[in-house]
């Protein structure tokens, strides 16, 4: 059998979204049992006929039916079901270059958030403390603070000097601190208390106006990120001196029956959260209400919206990552990923590319997923010696992360020359 | 009146009217009414005969001969014959009759008579067919003047002469009775008493007469006296007789008595009539109407007098044993019915055609004894070709062996001679064809066949059939943290209630707080002795953990960093400050067992809010699920082995006065207010309220290690050093409902799980079982029990593996204490 799909003749043709690698659609025949590797030699081949000003070789994915090639095409074509028959459309798009470690950034203690905006990367730590890194990997500040490990952490704006980031911390509180950046001084600004259990995890909203926390107690609080007291709603509470001031959430939304592992903002006005209870909710933040309710089977562990592709992936106590559209009402998983041997623990979308995602699991591993590609990732990003807590990638060029090996590791990210 | 009374009365009246019309008409007329009576029959004849007499006064003399020829003839001597053996009845009979005669219009009967008059006929009836028809030939005229002397008792003297007397004397005689008839009246029952004696038969019996021929006597009456023979007659009498007597032709000898009889008129019309054929009796009509009396009209009166005997109201014993029979030979087919056997000839008489068509359908195929296929024959082989390769042709030593078993074929190679031919044209014909063919039509023949039914029972059948486990998802599956950082053997682990933190007991004298999730350590409660037991309260408004070590036990607070800061908080104000004293003050006996105590302010800082120190070291812990109770376990502790704390008032109870075995373990039942305790080899379910034995369960186990609860309350999982799981569904019995032996070796810890139909079961085994044991709401069904998952276990430290189990509360995870340092959980 191997040996009749290894002598069959495949008719294909090449198409490409990306103008510049366009080879003639003429179709080809090759054998069946070809690689992606022998297909780039094939192409870059064909590449030098009609273009020879492109000096050098190129990697290009093949796409055949909507999936990534990585076995040999006759493999692909029988795990399809698709005949050989037919004239085959074979998609390329220069591949994904991989990423290279760049540094290795050592923590105190495990590593439980992460989040990078511009050059700045914002680490949480069990140690209850928050640092701040540049992507040099230089540390720049260590900042003490909560009473329990911090959870989640955030940056929120830029203004100049001034950068304000937000932690979250098991200590049921939720600190909004200023960093100034050129003096190297950070403030404490506002403690929001409102949750009865540990802050699991928060969100801050496109526009850097509010944030939403999820925590133990089930609930999901929205927060405002103003550094005064004036232009929110008033202090119920008279805020103790030593804590700074003191803030209540703007909404509490109950409804989660189990903690509530993760928040992200979809829009301006809506927020999905995760739950142990194996619930995925949309929230809409002005009505306060549930606009909808996405059942797994398993504890959700995170949850991230991509507006790119306007879907949902969501990490589960299990090995799989799935993949959920929130515009189908029925909770259908579209895809599953999966790869990790252990507890997925935190994943993220790229904010670049809509077919891309990062994900980290208790096998110590990070992986880079092709959406197209749900049985193997693209890139196994491994260095961690331990579980891995948190992946970031909101610089398009950096992919953080986080481990109980006490660092954090950071993975540069080449940029392909058509991808953004 | 009764109606038969009636009845009676008128036949009575109708015989009286009689008596004014002439004898035939009356005798014609009674036999018309009483024909169909059979016992009235001969009363009414009796009538007739009596009404004669009466008639006889009125009548002339001339008729009077005739009534006197009718008192002789065979009727009324069979009534005489019939009477004598009946004795007393029958003389009364006679009297009543003549009583009815004499006072014919008077109208006195009464019930006696009747009823004598009834019983007689009765009589009459029964032995009416009796007599013999030669007896009215030789009845002797004594015998006649027996009946008129019984009418006449007044002149008995007169009987010896009788015999002498002529028929004219006879006639007079009879003459006489008739007119003395009245006299007779006065006194019945003289005659009654005399007729015996006066009843003088020859009782020679049944012999011929000439046997008395030389004898003086011709016989014997009743008495035994002689009956003399009559003087003889030698032909001249006889001659002169014959001239002088104008009698003589009527005249005929009795041969009983020797004594001449005159026949009478009626004797001799009686012999006319038998000699012309015809009936005897000239009044008898043959021909008269035939009245249907028994009818099945149903008369307004009864037309017999007497009631209705007593088994015409009851079903008839036989006829109902008759029926049965019927009835049961129908059932059974033994006998069919008509109509059933009309068919049955019907389909006999159809002819049968065989369906030559048919396809033969499968009864019929089943009918038909199976063809057992001939058992095949090898197939040749290359000696048996007609050109034989070489090597099977025999070269001269074989053909010498051949030779040499000349005498026993059957031990040679083969059983013919591999020989070559040059084309299959030049073989000859085999000359043992027909021989071999034989043979084997008769093996096939006589050998006996049977085709060999093999049974074949798999392995996968015997199996129960249980959902695969597939199906029964959640379950954990895999190992995904491992907690480390104890430095010795775990012994136990718990969750807090709602599942995000873990606390374990360990040897070394710690006790760590984790994080589910993550499996990080929050935080480590140093206590600096072997911690046997660590238990999360319950409720989920405390934040309290129970340790046991040693011989106390001590109340934790993990600290504000765990958990809610204000459940905690709420905690240490609750535990802060004692209950009043009169409240918590205990007796004696659970004073010397429990003492409590406040931690100082260096334990207060670690966590620890209350102290309880027992009289022996605490093996084991287990809360009550409101979280005010906590159930310890004392080791060697007799009948103290069991002590209840309750925190609220800071108080201890002693629930058992007396021990009832080694106590492994106890733990409060989840819903009701019962206390389970189990002793080495059985479980006892207390009821704390009204302080009494609710049940014992017996495992059949040899040393009970743990017992586990399901969270509804009805089903117990008792786990033993054997190796045995024990569940009872106590609903069901408390016998065990499954012995399920998972394990290699001693099982150590059990758990449910609060919200899947989930159970998990560890021990000395290097794998923990979990298994789905589904318990359903309805009654009638039984649980399921289906292990699902050998989970590879914890290594080995010394004999020991996994020493205490969790479920998390919420999720299908599954935590181990085991002995090698590290908690692990499953998921």
């Amino acid at each position: 059998m191997a040996a009749d799909a290894g002598e069959a003749q495949l008719q294909v043709r090449f198409i490409t979204k990306q103008e510049q690698y366009a080879v003639s659609d003429s179709p080809y025949a090759i054998q069946s049992n070809i690689q992606s590797s022998e297909l780039n030699t094939l192409i870059n081949a064909l590449l030098k006929e009609t273009n020879p000003t492109l000096g050098k070789v190129v990697e290009f994915d093949y796409l055949i039916c909507g999936e990534l090639l990585v076995s040999t095409v006759a493999e692909h074509l029988q795990e399809k079901g698709l005949s050989t028959e037919e004239t085959l459309e074979i998609e390329y798009l220069e591949r994904f270059p991989a990423p290279s470690p760049q540094d290795c950034l050592m923590h105190d203690d495990w590593v439980s958030a992460v989040h990078t905006h511009g050059n700045w990367i914002l680490s949480g730590s069990y140690d209850n403390s928050v640092h701040i890194w540049n992507t040099k990997g230089q540390h720049k500040l260590a900042i003490p603070g909560h009473t329990s490990p911090v959870k989640a952490v955030s940056w929120v704006s830029f203004s100049g000097d001034q950068a304000v980031f937000v932690s979250g911390s098991h200590d049921q509180s939720t600190m909004l601190w200023v960093w100034n950046v050129s003096g190297n001084s950070v403030d404490c600004v506002v403690t929001c208390r409102g949750h009865d259990k540990g802050v699991e995890c928060l969100s801050v909203s496109a526009d850097a106006n509010r944030f939403a926390t999820g925590s133990w107690d089930n609930n999901v609080c929205f927060w405002s990120t103003s550094l005064s007291d004036e232009d929110n709603i008033p202090v119920k509470k008279k805020s103790k001196p030593e804590q700074g001031k003191t803030r209540q959430p703007l909404t509490t939304l109950k409804g989660h029956r189990e903690a509530v592992s993760a928040v992200q903002w979809m829009d301006h006005n809506t927020v999905v959260s995760s739950g142990w209870d194996h619930l995925l909710k949309i929230w809409d933040c002005e009505l306060g209400g549930i606009k909808q309710e996405i059942v797994g089977n398993k504890a959700f562990f995170d949850v991230d919206w991509s507006p790119l592709n306007n879907s949902l992936i969501t990490a589960s106590a299990d090995r799989h990552l799935r993949l959920y559209d929130p515009r189908s009402t029925d909770s259908i998983v579209k895809t599953t990923y999966t790869s990790h041997t252990g507890w997925v623990q935190s994943v993220r979308w790229s904010k670049t590319r809509d077919t891309m995602f990062l994900s980290a699991g208790y096998d110590g591993q990070v992986k880079l997923w092709e959406t197209r590609s749900p049985k193997t990732p693209l890139y196994d990003l491994s260095g961690h010696e331990d579980k891995v807590l948190c992946c970031d990638w909101s610089n398009p060029s950096l992919l953080i992360s986080g481990s109980c090996d006490n660092t954090l590791r950071v993975f540069k990210a080449k940029h392909a020359t058509a991808g953004s | 009146m009764p109606p038969y009374k009636a009845g009676l009365l008128k036949r009575k009246i109708d015989s009286n009217k009689t008596n004014s019309t002439s004898a035939d008409d009356k005798e014609q007329s009674s036999s018309n009414d009483e024909e169909n009576l059979i016992q009235g029959e001969l009363d009414a004849e009796s009538d007739a005969t009596d009404s004669e007499h009466g008639e006889d006064d009125a009548e002339s003399d001339a008729e009077r001969d005739e009534v006197v020829f009718s008192d002789n003839d065979a009727d009324s001597l069979l009534d005489d014959k019939q009477s004598a053996p009946a004795g007393d009845d029958s003389s009364e009979l006679t009297d009543s009759e003549d009583d009815n005669e004499s006072d014919a219009n008077s109208d006195d009967s009464d019930n006696s008579n009747n009823s004598e008059e009834e019983h007689s006929s009765d009589s009459g009836a029964g032995t009416g067919t009796a007599p013999s028809a030669g007896s009215s030939d030789e009845a002797p005229k004594n015998k006649t003047k027996t009946q008129t002397s019984r009418l006449k008792p007044q002149q008995p003297n007169k009987k010896q002469t009788k015999n002498k007397s002529t028929i004219d004397k006879l006639a007079d005689k009879i003459k006489e009775t008739k007119v003395v008839e009245p006299v007779q009246q006065k006194d019945e029952y003289e005659s009654g008493d005399t007729s015996d004696e006066e009843d003088r038969v020859n009782t020679a019996g049944d012999v011929p007469m000439w046997w008395y021929n030389e004898y003086p006597h011709v016989g014997y009456d009743l008495d035994a006296r002689r009956i003399a023979r009559p003087p003889q007659r030698d032909h001249i009498d006889d001659f002169l007789k014959k001239c002088e007597d104008p009698e003589f032709w009527r005249t005929v000898r009795d041969p009983a008595t020797g004594q001449d009889v005159l026949l009478s008129t009626e004797d001799l019309q009686l012999i006319e009539r038998l000699r012309a054929a015809r009936l005897p009796s000239a009044d008898h009509d043959e021909y008269e109407p035939w009245v249907e009396w028994f009818s099945r009209e149903v008369l307004a009166t009864p037309l017999r007098a007497f009631p209705e005997h007593k088994r015409s109201f009851l079903p008839s014993r036989s006829e109902q044993l008759q029926v049965a029979r019927i009835v049961h030979a129908l059932k059974m087919g033994w006998t069919k019915t008509r109509k059933q056997i009309a068919d049955e000839r019907r389909k006999k008489r159809e002819r049968q055609f065989y369906n030559l068509w048919g396809a033969g359908d499968a009864a019929e195929q089943a009918q038909r004894p199976r063809s057992l296929p001939a058992p095949r024959r090898a197939l040749p082989t290359h000696a048996e070709s007609y050109n034989p390769p070489p090597e099977y042709l025999l070269d001269k030593r074989e053909m010498k062996e051949w030779d040499k078993l000349a005498e026993t074929p059957w031990k040679r190679k083969y059983t013919f001679l591999p020989t070559t031919h040059g084309s299959l044209r030049l073989v000859p014909a085999y000359p043992r064809f027909v021989r071999e063919r034989f043979l084997r039509c008769l093996d096939l023949y006589l050998a006996p066949r049977a085709i060999k039914m093999r049974l074949t029972i798999s392995a996968e059948e015997l199996v129960p059939k249980l959902p695969a486990p597939r199906e029964l998802q959640p379950f954990p599956t895999a190992e995904v943290l491992r907690l480390r950082g104890h430095a010795g053997p775990v012994r136990s682990a718990d969750f807090d209630p709602s599942g995000q933190y873990a606390v374990s007991a360990s040897d070394d004298g710690t006790v760590k707080v984790w994080e589910t999730a993550t499996g990080r350590c929050l935080r480590t409660v140093e206590l600096g002795e072997p911690v046997r037991a660590a238990a999360w309260t319950p409720a989920a408004g405390l934040s309290l953990v129970a340790v046991a070590l040693g011989r106390r036990l001590l109340l934790l607070n993990p600290g504000a960093d765990v958990g809610a800061a204000r459940v905690a908080a709420r905690t240490d104000e609750l535990l802060a400050e004692a209950p009043p004293a009169h409240d918590a003050a205990p007796d004696a006996r659970t004073a010397a067992a429990v003492s409590w105590a406040a931690p100082d302010a260096a334990q207060w800082a670690r966590g620890v809010r209350l102290a309880l120190t027992h009289f022996r070291p605490v093996e084991r812990v287990a809360w009550h699920a409101r979280g005010d109770y906590v159930c310890v376990t004392l080791a060697d502790a007799a009948s103290r082995a069991v002590v209840v704390h309750q925190l609220s008032r800071r108080r201890s109870q002693l629930p058992f006065r007396r021990a009832k075995g080694l106590v492994q373990c106890a733990l409060f039942h989840p819903t009701r207010p019962q206390l389970l305790v189990a002793t080495q080899r059985a479980v006892r379910v207390y009821d704390l309220l009204r302080q009494e034995l609710v049940r014992k369960l017996q495992p059949g186990a040899q040393w009970v290690s743990c017992v586990a609860a399901h969270p509804a309350g009805d089903n117990l999982l008792v786990g033993s050093y054997d190796r045995k799981l024990v569940w009872f569904d106590l609903e069901l019995s408390a016998r065990p409902y499954r012995t399920l032996r998972l394990h290699g070796g001693a099982v150590r810890a059990l758990d449910f799980h609060r919200r899947y139909p989930l159970f998990a079961s560890a021990g000395d085994d290097p794998y923990l079982v979990v298994s789905h044991g589904m318990v359903y709401s309805d009654l009638l069904q039984n649980p399921l029990l289906v292990p699902l998952k050998q989970l590879p276990g914890p290594e080995k430290r010394g004999e020991l593996c996994v020493l205490g189990l969790r479920w998390h509360p919420t999720q299908p995870w599954l935590l181990a204490a085991a002995a090698d340092h590290t908690l692990r959980l499953y998921a």
